[in-house]
């Protein structure tokens, strides 16, 4: 076959006439259609113009809606053509088109209806939410009737997940903020003479504060988004539905375990976190300022009250249970396309962290009297 | 490309469009294909059969170039997929059209825009006539424009696999690669798929290989069939021949044709 080709005869009697020839499918023109529509172009804006489609071999689908396009949607008795083409261009033809589907315009009504969405969605949250905490609950309460039926196995995966994998990350981080934080303090108290407070100032905040902090914002990272994840593609592929029609509760066998797995993890992980911190810091207030490893654990007890320790605990609890059950909430609202799984797994970790410091500044007001 | 050498060969030795030689595929300890031998023609309805699990699924991602087999060699259109370079590679993959046995939607996008996507990826038609395009080939498979802003998940598993073939054929692709096209719909729906496969080889000279287990579709369209078993094709020839082959299978397979046939009758 040749290619799509056309040419415009001019006779002295009829009107003139755009002869196409070839084989006009998008088969043999894949790379050039553009091309031709633009040539045509002229073309199709003379309405005195003739066309003949009888010398056209093949005349496909995507051929003939460019031309239809072209022709503005009516064939009318100027386009000739044989009786197969005219049947293909007269379905096309029929086939709704884009303006009588098109969307109205966006009115301020529509504005203040996508507010109102908004507003509406946030309060759809936090009612799921409650009602996943209430869910939970029960589960709990359930458990203690029937022991038997506790996901042992699923906690403990969910430990190794969360906890046992978490360490080298915790540990690296904690240890190069401690340096980073010690080696900016050593310089600034050095100035005043006061260089044994840096192990006031650093054991303080590194137990009551970056411990748990640093904890809560990788444990988000890591973990959090790691749950959501995995709920939403047990959603996009109906395993979750499989669960349901096997009678299992989704809440014990997917939100539980996540939620124990995380809140016994997190104490152990925040201590963890913070021993690195102090180590780093020691390191580096050792080379900076020459304190000795003895002194600084020596001196470290009466510096932080051990108070100070059980905060940090009562913090990483609170902080490994909403980072789990705010993970799992947005586990299970994913809808059933890739779309919804990013942007909530997304959501999930912006949520969980921005949660955990909310909680953490509150936590931080109402003990502000205690271990200092 | 090949066109330009195929017309000037003779009519009744259509030219091949598909062709394996020596194709083995192993998973670990698994041997799925041996020593396996097939040819397509052009303008040929090929139904490729055989039991579960006897590799027609990982065949067709071999031939269409997904996965690579662990040797022999597979031509489409007389080249080597994986020996062209990329631009090359998305012509040749612009030639044929996939129905993936799950349909392999895109999630995130509607119905419309799945259709679509193909077409906008050529960057040869404004959004008019890729709309107009999209209609037709949703008429095409009997859906409603209403469906067009439907998510995959909110379709019925016969609708996917109609969307899915609207897809495959919305670049009006010269070969077709089908699997299990008519699985999950109804006999009224699989009557009129024949019968859209039929129309497009009239109008386009269509070749199709497609995997099936649904008789009816099967005699109504193949015009040979490749009986996939014991890890190679023992049969392949058209679907009166097939009583002529002494295999188990392929001697079962035979027999709920003849059956149905009978019940047609
Ligand atoms: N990626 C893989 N890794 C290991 N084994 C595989 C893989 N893909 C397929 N198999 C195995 O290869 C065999 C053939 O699978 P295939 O999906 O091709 O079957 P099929 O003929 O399409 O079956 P069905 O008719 O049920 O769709 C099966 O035994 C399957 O377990
Ligand atoms: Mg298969």
């Amino acid at each position: 076959m040749t290619d799509a080709a056309f040419r415009v005869h001019r006779e002295q009697d009829n009107p003139p006439r755009v002869v196409l020839s070839g084989d006009w499918s998008l088969r043999q023109t894949k790379g050039h259609f553009a091309r031709l529509r633009e040539q045509l172009a002229p073309l199709f804006a003379d309405p005195q113009l003739r066309w003949d489609l009888r010398e056209v071999e093949r005349l496909d689908s995507a051929a003939g809606a460019m031309l239809l396009q072209g022709w503005q949607y009516t064939l009318g008795d100027r386009v000739l053509l044989r009786p197969e083409q005219a049947e293909q261009l007269a379905t096309l033809a029929a086939l709704p088109r884009r303006d009588s589907l098109e969307q109205p315009p966006i009115t301020l009504r529509d504005m203040l209806k996508g507010a109102w969405c908004y507003y509406f969605d946030f309060i759809r949250h936090l009612v799921d939410f409650v009602m996943l905490v209430g869910a939970l609950v029960l589960e709990i309460g359930y458990l203690f009737r029937k022991p038997r039926q506790i996901p042992w196995k699923e906690i403990s995966a969910n430990i190794y997940k969360g906890g046992v994998m978490a360490l080298p990350v915790t540990a690296l981080v904690g240890f190069m903020i401690g340096i980073a934080m010690s080696y900016l303090m050593a310089l600034q108290l050095r100035k005043f003479g006061a260089d044994i407070f840096i192990i006031n100032i650093l054991g303080m905040s590194i137990i009551r504060e970056f411990g748990p902090i640093l904890m809560a914002v990788l444990v988000a990272g890591r973990s959090g988004s790691a749950m959501t994840a995995q709920i939403g593609v047990m959603r996009v592929t109906e395993e979750i539905d499989a669960l349901a029609a096997m009678g299992i509760s989704r809440v014990l066998r997917l939100v539980l375990p996540k939620v124990v797995g995380l809140v016994a993890v997190a104490p152990l992980l925040v201590f963890w976190t913070s021993c690195w911190a102090l180590l780093g810091a020691m390191l580096a207030a050792k080379l900076q300022l020459g304190i000795s490893f003895d002194f600084f654990i020596e001196y470290l007890p009466r510096a932080v009250k051990p108070v100070n320790l059980t905060l940090a605990m009562l913090k990483a609890l609170m902080f490994g249970l909403l980072i789990a059950l705010v993970a799992c909430h947005f586990g299970l609202r994913i809808k059933p396309n890739t779309e919804s799984l990013s942007s909530s797994t997304t959501a999930s970790v912006v949520v969980a962290i921005t949660v955990v410091i909310l909680v953490d500044a509150v936590f931080a007001i109402l003990t502000r009297s205690i271990g200092l | 490309m090949s066109e330009a050498a195929n017309d000037t060969m003779s009519t009744s030795e259509q030219p091949i469009v598909c062709e394996i030689h020596h194709l083995w595929t192993e998973f670990d300890k698994l041997v799925v294909h041996r020593n396996l031998d097939l040819t397509l023609r052009k303008g040929e309805v090929m139904a490729l059969v055989g039991g579960s699990g006897s590799g027609k699924t990982t065949l067709l991602r071999h031939i269409i170039g997904l996965t690579q087999p662990s040797s022999g060699q597979i031509k489409l259109f007389g080249y080597v997929l994986g020996k062209l370079n990329r631009d090359q590679q998305r012509q040749l993959r612009n030639r044929f059209g996939m129905l993936f046995q799950h349909g392999a939607l895109f999630s995130a996008l509607n119905v419309f825009d799945n259709i679509a996507f193909p077409l906008r990826e050529l960057h040869q038609f404004d959004e008019d006539t890729i709309h107009l395009l999209v209609m037709h080939k949703l008429a095409l498979v009997e859906l409603e424009p209403e469906h067009a802003q439907l998510l995959p998940a909110q379709l019925s598993g016969g609708m996917i696999k109609r969307v899915a073939l609207a897809r495959a054929l919305v670049l009006e692709p010269e070969l077709l690669f089908l699997d299990e096209p008519t699985a999950g719909l109804d006999p009224d729906r699989s009557e009129a798929f024949v019968e859209l496969i039929q129309n497009l080889r009239r109008q386009l000279g269509l070749t199709v290989l497609f995997i099936t287990h649904d008789v009816a579709t099967l005699s109504a369209l193949a015009d040979r069939v490749a009986v996939l078993a014991d890890q190679h094709i023992v049969a392949n020839c058209p679907i009166e021949a097939l009583g002529k082959v002494d295999h188990p299978f392929v001697r079962n397979f035979f027999h709920s044709v003849k059956q149905h046939l009978a019940r047609l009758n």
